[in-house]
């Protein structure tokens, strides 16, 4: 998106001052922080760690295991040591993962292994960045895919996440059918019309009724499509954003806070010829947000007139190539996030009042505010259960403080009846998540026939469902 | 005869010292090559694979000598830990959840081509 100049900007910062004083004052002088503090790598009993994808959550799990089949998974729940924890690619921020007791990996369980039609039978092992190409075989693609494609299905469905599309519902909106292993070890088929209060609870479920093995899920055609990105002052972003979500069949923006901002990308389907995507150009983009914090940090007016110019002038990117290889985008950088889901007419509102707290409070935040849109569906404990939403996701660098977005961030959403992301940054639990899901008792009735003991719930969980045991 | 083998076998054995690292290879290979072991292929598969057998991802891509050569000369032990722990943009145990050290040691080796260390 951006030329050679942003790396100039991020590279060159951290050479002027390295020249004065090494590596020790660059960070010191530039805002840079060094890596978070490293949990011990094995534990007291010499247990393995376990860490999430951003570092923030771990644990010392007493068993891992990995069941070949449906089979050796049921006969491993019946006698696991508790909590029982599935676990995925570890993308979630939330500490739905974390055990000391098992964690349990569905990699070897993975895979496309039936068609009714056009729907096909996955199980939820399977990456999200290898069903790709394996629907693609059959000329099938998933409607639509989230940001990132490393994540299992399995934690993608059990989370609600979503990608962007005013008439495209988040992944598990695909979801015609799913079988569920027990903490018993008991073996549910369920669908709509087939254990239909065990789907509506399950389809959305943070892991917590079971282990969900299989899912039969609902294709589309595998088109490609035209992907373009560029820029635009945020304020023009902000008032086409409803026109642009009814125009295009993907659209989101970024808000660029400090730089007056917002990158568009939108894809809609084409016969044109294949234009692949090109290297990944996100991360000089991110490299130059940081060089302009680093080295402006200190006067918003002088780092927003900086990145004016430096940013403002970059050539729109087009590429065409089938969705799967499109509308995912690989994430070097890691981050912390939080992510709200608005009602569709406070989603702009809450993002204008997210902006300027960020610039007003928080010169250290340089990632971009990604903003999306989901149709609605019906899964009870879906954030998009009701209505359409619009969503706001907030970044935090790695290395960076991230409390802002629960001391800052967090009541803005709130304030605009906003549902949090099951896998991301909240502190919601209990009565207030009672409060904003109408069917959450009906939610906690099927987890406790399902599990009745609570084998699936680690501290997290009881916390969050507002349970003792 | 004699002769011939001698500058022969010298021959060899200059082109050995001199050697340059294989090129990398190509897109196509990367995204083939896997580890001989079932076991550890499987588990190569759900977890390095997704971005190491990827060009452009910012992992140093399987079996690239000149991108490896780099990292093990930080030792073993460096990069085991890197595994485990996570490492700028590598996550922390590779995304692989169910990986012990031995498992993450054996990878390690196959990526950088260094299956012979394993002997």
């Amino acid at each position: 998106m951006i030329s050679r100049r942003g790396a100039l900007i991020a590279g060159g910062t951290g050479a002027a001052v390295v020249a004065g004083g090494g590596v020790a004052a660059y960070k010191v002088a530039t805002g840079d922080k060094p890596e978070p503090p490293s949990p011990p790598s094995v534990d007291a009993q010499g247990k393995l760690l376990w860490r999430n994808w951003s570092g923030v959550q771990h644990a010392y799990p007493a068993a891992r295991l990995a069941p070949k089949d449906e089979g050796e998974l049921a006969t491993a729940l019946k006698v696991a040591q508790a909590p029982i924890r599935p676990v995925g690619a570890g993308h979630s921020f939330t500490a739905l993962a974390p055990t000391n007791g098992t964690l349990i990996s569905l990699d070897s369980i993975s895979g496309v292994v039936g068609w009714e039609g056009d729907e096909a039978i996955v199980r939820t092992g399977t990456r999200l960045g290898a069903l790709g190409p394996m629907l693609a075989e059959k000329g099938r693609a998933l409607p639509n895919l989230p940001d990132i494609n490393k994540q299992s299905l399995g934690g993608a469905l059990g989370t609600a996440t979503h990608g962007t599309g005013a008439k495209i519902q988040a992944m598990h909106g695909s979801v015609t059918g799913l079988r569920l292993v027990t903490p018993s070890g008991k073996v549910i088929d369920a669908d709509a019309s087939k254990n239909p209060e065990v789907f509506q609870a399950a389809r959305v479920s943070l892991g917590s009724l079971g282990v969900i093995t299989q899912v039969r899920i609902a294709t589309s055609a595998n088109r490609r499509l035209r992907r373009r990105v560029w820029l635009e002052p945020f304020e023009d972003a902000v008032a086409k954003a409803e026109e642009r979500w009814a125009q295009h069949r993907n659209f989101e923006f970024y808000a660029v806070p400090f730089t007056g901002l917002a990158a568009n990308i939108s894809h809609d389907e084409t016969d044109d010829p294949a234009l692949p995507r090109g290297p990944d150009q996100d991360t000089e983009f991110l490299q130059a947000l940081r060089g302009l914090r680093n080295l402006l940090g200190f006067a918003t007016p002088l780092r927003k007139a900086a990145a004016h110019a430096l940013l403002s002038t970059a050539k729109p990117e087009t590429a065409v190539d089938e969705g799967w290889k499109l509308l995912s985008t690989e994430r070097p950088v890691r981050f912390n996030e939080m992510e709200f889901h608005l009602p569709v007419e406070n989603q702009l509102k809450a993002l204008q009042e997210v902006v300027r707290t960020i610039e007003k409070e928080r010169p250290d935040v340089f990632f971009p505010i990604e903003v999306r849109r989901i149709a609605p569906d019906d899964a009870w404990l879906s954030p998009f259960q009701g209505g359409p939403r619009g969503s706001v996701a907030v970044h935090a660098y790695y290395r960076d403080d991230f409390t802002f977005l629960y001391e800052l961030i967090e009541p803005i959403f709130r304030r605009y009846d906003g549902r949090p992301h099951w896998g991301k940054l909240h502190t919601l639990n209990g009565g207030q998540l009672e409060a904003i899901y109408p069917r959450w008792k009906d939610f906690l009735a099927v987890r406790q026939e399902l599990d009745p003991e609570g084998r699936m719930l680690n501290p997290y969980l009881k916390g969050l469902f507002g349970l003792s045991y | 005869m004699r002769r011939a083998l001698v500058l022969t076998a010298a021959a060899l054995l200059l082109a050995a010292c001199g050697a340059k690292p294989a090129p990398p290879p190509t897109p196509e290979q990367a995204l083939a090559l896997r580890p001989a072991d079932a076991r550890l292929s499987g588990l190569y598969e759900t977890s390095c694979h997704a971005c190491h057998a990827i060009p452009g991802t910012g992992a140093p891509l399987v079996h690239d000598r000149a991108a490896w050569d780099v990292r093990w000369k930080q030792g073993e032990a460096t990069l085991l830990d890197h595994a485990i722990q996570g490492y700028n943009a590598m996550p922390a145990t590779g995304q692989c959840a169910t990986c012990t050290p031995a498992d993450f040691q054996a990878l390690i080796q196959f990526m950088a081509g260094r299956e012979d260390s394993a002997k």
